[in-house]
């Protein structure tokens, strides 16, 4: 009975967005995903689930209501869940807002507090497979105020441990910290902006507060050259004291760039920075987080509790639509040894004409947090169309390693085709193998070892219905692992079977 | 059973809305606050939502900086508006610098127009009309995409 209230909730919101008016809006957007399946290297664990995500927005002038209902069902009953995950009441004009409820904030740069949103992501939990948003919200309040010289922001919230689902109780679990906090920035001039934070936060079943301050400025310098900093540390630490048994984190930038040409260097020391029981700041990693599916898996995590590190890119856009990028990055953490991570990246595209274009890869990494010695990997990516808005992807990806502790020698390989038979539809087919020792054993075998390469095939479709309606289909096998998007890193867990997604505005 | 029973209702609820665009506003690459109605164009805008990790949205970015200079008699703005986060906003202005933009590029680092538009994803492409109507949406960008969304401004135009 509730789950039939809720799909009448459901469509009648969407029958609503037609009665949009210029003065007052009701829209939102909805995504269901249906998956029809079983648990990798066994074949009659029914993993038929059904979850579906509904943003509600409604305007009035400068007042805003905003809603995220999400829904998950399962064969385990005692699993499904429906519920309000968020709410938010604002008002906004034009040099201030507040909101009430459930919103994202940063402090500076991540260094003291990061809340984010993935849109259209959909996270599962590792442990009973529960599907939910993936985004790390603050729930309370949130003053913002500016104009030209100076914003300020005001927050007291929640803070939230994602990795638990939004059914998990209690909720006092799941929302640990409390976090109370004012930013300041002023602009002095075209060129220098300065500002300062303080943060207090309240540890579970404490009443006790720890505090933090930050500084934070960005300095544009003649000749394109952009300068930018943060520094942040628990005030009962010694400011600047870059030492082992203080808490503090430095952030710093230079930015430069001359025509087609561009270039980074950026500077990171973290120590003891990981805050609150629910890790709600996230420091800049200064890893090049990479589109591509070898070296994604394959991203650095940076650890809070003690690392440094830099990291140097330089670009340049020929004419033509040719580009060329280099990476370097040099991380270093002693926590319980000294592990160093490095890593040298290449990427050039090339552009043979309006309707063929080649891109390659060559990526080289010590990774001893991970115990992965030379681990190169490289990757050839065709693009060709056609004059009738018909294209072509082949992706071509292979990754190499030594294990610290295995003399053999792991290898990946990631192959796809893609064809695109308009900008509306396409079709692709995605093929995976690996002799990484952790995922080719099959765990329901015990004792018995398999070692031989595990390949994983799946076909992916993508239909765009119109403006408003995207229906995707996959079938097959998917890989699981580590990704990482937008700075924020996952567990994607393996699948196989068809799933179905579809994603609505209106 | 209620599996079947949603994903029906799902589909029975699909519709298409054309929406009007609010007038939002967002600083520049300067710092300066500014809003849609100050820099849209006389007959379209067209907005383009990216982000500097966003791979298709480097491919697509030179395509809209020569459609920009194509366009630029016939009243029509582009706009690009990144999502980049604040700890990234610092290498928004020399990526694109480098990539030879002109047309206005604004920041919104908490995603909060994006949402309000209803994007899903970058790239996204919106075209707006005179009306302050979203006539267009294009999500995602691969190669030879470009003639599409450029054929589909000239409709606009001669409409």
């Amino acid at each position: 009975m509730k789950n039939i209230g809720i799909i009448s909730a459901v469509v009648a919101f969407g029958s609503l967005g037609v009665l949009e008016q210029a003065e007052a809006q009701l829209y939102g957007t909805n995504t269901f995903e249906f998956q029809y399946g079983n648990l990798p290297f066994e074949e009659d664990t029914d993993l038929t689930t059904s979850y579906n995500q509904l943003n509600l927005y409604y305007d009035s002038g400068k007042f805003s209501l905003y809603g995220k209902a999400e829904h998950f069902l399962t064969p385990i009953e005692e699993r499904d869940y429906f519920k309000f995950t968020q709410r938010r009441f604002q008002y906004q004009d034009d040099n201030f807002r507040i909101r009430l409820g459930n919103f994202y904030e940063t402090i500076g740069s991540g260094l003291l507090l990061r809340s984010y949103d993935i849109p259209g992501s959909i996270y599962e939990g590792e442990f009973e497979r529960t599907r939910y948003s993936f985004a790390r919200d603050l729930e309370g309040i949130a003053i913002n105020a500016n104009n030209d010289w100076a914003e300020i922001k005001l927050i007291r919230a929640e803070t939230v441990n994602n990795l638990l689902p939004p059914n998990f109780e209690p909720d006092s679990v799941r929302r640990p910290d409390l976090v109370e906090a004012v930013q300041a920035n002023f602009f002095l001039n075209d060129n220098i902006s300065a500002g300062a934070a303080f943060m207090r936060a309240n540890t579970p079943n404490s009443s006790e507060y720890v505090e933090y301050a930050s500084f934070m400025s960005t300095v544009q310098l003649p000749s394109n050259f952009q300068l930018f900093g943060e520094y942040a540390f628990n005030t009962e630490s010694t400011p600047f004291a870059f030492q082992r048994e203080q808490t503090y984190a430095l952030y710093a930038g230079l930015n430069y760039y001359i025509g087609s040409f561009g270039a980074s260097l950026e500077y990171k020391n973290y120590n003891d920075f990981s805050l609150g029981s629910s890790a709600f700041n996230d420091p800049p990693s200064l890893i090049k987080e990479h589109t591509y599916p070898v070296l994604n898996r394959s991203t650095h995590v940076p650890n809070p509790e003690n690392e440094k590190g830099i990291q140097f890119e330089a670009f340049y856009s020929f004419e033509g639509g040719h580009s060329l990028v280099a990476n370097y990055a040099y991380t270093v953490n002693e926590i319980s040894n000294r592990d160093v991570y490095q890593e040298y990246f290449v990427e050039g595209a090339y552009k043979v004409n309006d309707l063929l274009s080649v891109k390659s890869f060559l990526d080289f990494a010590i990774d001893e947090p991970t115990d992965q010695e030379n681990r190169i990997s490289v990757g050839l990516i065709t693009d060709k169309s056609f004059a009738d808005s018909k294209n072509i992807i082949l992706d071509l990806q292979y990754q190499t390693y030594d294990e610290t502790f295995q003399p053999k020698k792991i290898e990946n390989y990631f192959a796809s085709l893609s064809f695109g038979f308009n900008s509306a539809f396409n079709v692709s087919a995605i093929f995976e193998a690996s002799t990484q020792p952790g995922l080719v054993d099959n765990p329901t075998t015990f004792p018995e070892i398999e070692t031989d390469p595990r390949t994983w095939l799946g076909f992916n479709s993508l239909y765009r219905v119109n403006t408003s309606n995207t229906v995707s289909l996959f079938v097959g096998k998917r890989r699981g692992g580590p990704a990482c998007t937008s700075g924020i890193c996952y567990e994607i867990l393996d699948f196989e079977g068809a799933e179905l997604r579809i994603t609505t505005r209106f | 059973m209620k599996y079947l029973l949603l994903l029906s209702l799902l589909f029975g609820g699909f519709n298409t809305v054309e929406n009007e665009i609010p007038n939002f506003r967002l600083k520049n690459l300067d710092n300066r606050t500014v809003s849609y109605n100050q820099i849209k164009g006389e007959n379209l805008t067209v907005i383009d939502f990216w982000a500097t990790w966003c791979k298709p949205c480097v491919k697509s970015i030179p395509e809209f900086v020569k459609m920009d200079k194509e366009f630029e008699d016939n009243e029509v703005q582009f706009i690009g508006i990144s999502i980049d986060g604040p700890r990234n906003k610092a290498k928004v202005k020399p990526f694109i610098k480098s990539l030879g933009v002109d047309y206005p590029v604004l920041r919104d680092t908490d995603s909060s127009v994006m949402a309000r538009l209803r994007v899903t994803a970058v790239p996204t492409l919106l075209i707006v009309n005179s009306d302050n109507e979203i006539v267009y949406f294009h999500e995602g960008y691969k190669t030879g995409e470009e003639v599409e969304i450029k054929n589909k401004i000239k409709e606009l135009l001669s409409e």
